[in-house]
């Protein structure tokens, strides 16, 4: 009881939040794209963190949901909103696809053969240029706001929409740790053999886990495509600032926890931009060379991610009020 | 991964204590200014690290020149002599960031105009941002989307891709004709990014009005390590010149690795890397007569023009002269309107021609935008590498050279 009245204060915080913001400035735009990382990550944390496989592909599935959104408004007029769900019933077809040969892969080898994946899927956008407009990119058109159409002037609906993005991912990813699912994924973590010996599909599993983060990612790339509102083939099939981004947020705040991604990129996401405010004019290239230092420091100080912190500090609050 | 490692050897302890310094100092030069008429602030975004920083840093280069020199020359005087304060942002190479620094120009530091960001894909982006929030943009980048998406806040100081494209054959075939030869079959190499693909289109289709057979037609990706194979299908194919469209070190391998294997048909490039100092440095002897495509050239004004390379120790590169006019148009319109407001200022943008200063440094000797924000006098030309310099040849009646054209 007393954990669900913590939750509740948390949204209801965080539904706050964005009002107190210029809503058309640039800490809404920060916040935002702080949102969608932080449920980027969390999808990514259902196969990284629940099935252990250190997928660095994510970016195809994002792109493919980035793409067939805007293609359709763009050539049908379709709604975004009904963009979104194709886009994801094709990031859940991608994502079997390479899930099929990939999953008897382990460590290293899964994690290079999902990376090809998300390169290879740049390579097709820049090339098939009738379809996805190629190299170029793609802008969403600037239509009259609307609900319907997924259009707004103002960034403040987007914050919404990309919080309540987080909070049905982490719901998903909560309800996939604790329920069957989740046990025998922990099963298949601990030992694989001895999780088919007591007759766990493994395979089924893991391809199921792949399919739903395939899925959300690209609803996902949907809505990062409407608030970006342009973007080409290295935005959004980008191994560095999609796939590996991503995975080091999960990392970096807790990974298998449903926690460590939203602190993960309440951490990344604002020192990143923080750095390239403060340095760029001066010296531009020092932010990343200082926010990899950071990064390094964080990880020597906490190698299992933020968690950790945010954890001792729960069990003082908790202890005092239970003393 | 390889764009952002690239730069980081350039990051030295000069740069870090300078960095450190002019952020200590920058509160002062704020309060200093604030004592006189109040600043017109300036946002300034380009790629200032990544592979495309050079062109930044050229971009640059030329904005702080002229904005130091108006500034030195009293300001702006329809506001009572208000410095120009330039906000410079990286972009880094990635659209989605440089949005971002747009939203925080606007909205943090108040601008009333932003100048950038040399590579297309990140003006795209940005122009989504100052569309939405009514602040005029003033860029150099010229893919054919910028203009072609009937935007009301964007001003291209130069002329399209697919025009420069046209031009970069038409004026070839030109130069054969004078040199008492004919080109019938070519070849074009272009890397697969916004820029590279939107100027082989428009090679493409002028090659296609003048019934030149393409013998090659070949996108490679940016970064490209090993040119060999590509060489080698150009020695094949018998073009009888070669239009290459890149970056700079692609289009140092491209050139080299064709000159090493005695390959002397004509090499025409398409601007960005082909027109700075450092493909010359990288290349030597084989850059001389290399032929290129620009969108302007320093030696057409060299009274002004000098004045850069006095400053900064090598030639207004075209980049850097084009931000300059941005900024000196830019002004010309707040001296017009009377007024720092960003839609004021785009309204006096809007339609407007400009003459003098910086302007007569363009081919058409101003600026004149249409209702797509485009400059309609702009016209391209063609440079060649004469011992170090690059010497405008063509349109005949701006040229200060003829060419050396050998098939």
């Amino acid at each position: 009881m007393k954990r669900w009245i913590a939750i509740a204060a948390v949204i209801a915080v965080a539904a706050v939040l964005p009002l107190l913001l210029n809503p058309t400035g640039y800490w809404i735009r920060i916040l935002t794209f702080t949102l969608l990382f932080a449920a980027m990550a969390q999808v990514w944390n259902i196969i990284g963190g629940l099935a252990n496989q250190t997928s660095l592909g994510h970016a195809a599935f994002f792109g493919i949901g980035a793409y067939t959104s805007t293609i359709l408004l763009l050539k049908f007029g379709l709604s975004p909103w009904i963009g979104m769900f194709a886009g994801g019933l094709l990031g859940g077809i991608a994502a079997l696809i390479i899930a099929v040969p990939t999953m008897r892969l382990q460590g290293h080898y899964f994690a290079l053969a999902t990376l090809a994946f998300g390169e290879v899927m740049r390579v097709i956008a820049n090339v098939w240029t009738p379809l996805t407009g190629g190299p170029g990119g793609l802008s969403v058109p600037f239509m009259p706001p609307s609900v319907a159409a997924y259009s707004f002037k103002q960034l403040l609906p987007h914050a919404y929409i990309a919080l309540i993005a987080l909070i049905v991912v982490t719901f998903i990813f909560e309800a996939i740790r604790r329920g069957a699912m989740g046990y025998r994924l922990r099963a298949i973590k601990e030992n694989a053999a001895a999780a088919e010996v007591i007759g766990i599909d493994t395979t089924k599993v893991k391809l199921q886990t792949a399919v739903i983060s395939g899925v959300l990612m690209a609803m996902l790339g949907t809505l990062y495509a409407q608030v970006a509102v342009f973007f080409d083939p290295d935005t959004v099939f980008s191994a560095a600032s999609i796939s590996i981004r991503v995975a080091l947020i999960a990392i970096l705040g807790g990974v298998g926890t449903a926690i460590g991604p939203i602190l993960g990129a309440l951490f990344i996401i604002p020192v990143e931009e923080l750095m390239n405010d403060l340095f760029s004019a001066s010296a531009a290239g020092l932010s990343q060379l200082i926010f990899g230092v950071i990064l390094i420091a964080v990880i020597l100080w906490r190698p299992r991610g933020f968690i950790t912190v945010f954890d001792a500090m729960v069990a003082r609050l908790s202890g005092r009020a239970g003393s | 991964m390889s764009k952002i490692s690239r730069n980081r050897a350039g990051l030295s302890r000069r740069t870090l204590l300078a960095g450190a310094a002019s952020v200590l100092a920058s509160p002062m030069v704020i309060s200093s200014a604030r004592a006189q008429a109040k600043p017109v602030n300036v946002g300034v975004i380009l790629p200032l690290s990544g592979a495309n920083a050079q062109f930044g840093i050229n971009s640059r280069n030329g904005i702080e020149l002229v904005a130091d020199e108006i500034n030195a020359a009293g300001g702006i005087k329809a506001l009572g002599g208000a410095k120009i304060n330039l906000i410079v942002a990286d972009a880094t190479s990635t659209p989605t960031t440089a949005g971002t620094v747009a939203q925080r120009l606007i909205t943090q530091n108040e601008v009333t105009a932003i100048l950038g960001a040399f590579a297309s894909s990140l003006t795209i982006a940005i122009s989504e941002v100052t569309e939405r929030r009514d602040i005029p943009l003033l860029t150099m980048s010229f893919a054919d989307q910028i203009t072609g998406r009937g935007f009301k806040n964007i001003f291209q100081v130069v002329a399209k891709a697919s025009a420069i494209g046209k031009a970069q054959l038409d004026y070839s075939v030109a130069l054969a004709q004078a040199a008492g030869s004919k080109i019938d079959k070519i070849a074009i190499m272009y890397e697969d990014t916004a820029y590279g693909t939107a100027q082989a289109g428009g090679l493409r289709a002028a090659a296609k009005a003048a019934n030149i057979e393409i013998a090659m037609d070949d996108a490679y990706p940016l970064g490209i390590t090993d040119t060999t194979p590509l060489i080698n299908k150009l020695r094949a194919s018998g073009a009888q010149a070669v239009f290459p469209v890149s970056y700079l070190n692609d289009s140092l391998l491209l050139i080299r690795t064709m000159r090493q294997q005695r390959i002397t048909i004509p090499a025409i490039g398409g601007a960005a890397g082909y027109v700075i100092p450092d493909f010359e440095k990288g290349l030597g002897e084989f850059a001389e007569n290399v032929l290129s495509i620009a969108p302007a050239n320093y030696d057409l004004a060299p009274d002004l023009t000098e004045r850069f390379r006095k400053r900064y120790g090598y030639f207004m590169v075209h980049e850097a002269l084009e931000h300059a006019v941005a900024l000196d148009v830019l002004v010309q319109a707040i001296e017009k309107v009377k007024s720092a407001k960003a839609e004021d200022v785009a309204a006096g943008l809007r339609g407007a021609k400009f003459t003098g200063g910086w302007t007569k440094a363009m081919t058409g000797g101003a600026v004149e935008f249409d209702s797509t924000g485009l400059n309609v006098l702009s016209v391209p030309v063609m440079v060649q590498w004469r011992n170090k310099e690059l010497v405008t040849v063509w349109p005949k009646d701006v040229a200060k050279g003829s060419a050396v054209w050998k098939s």
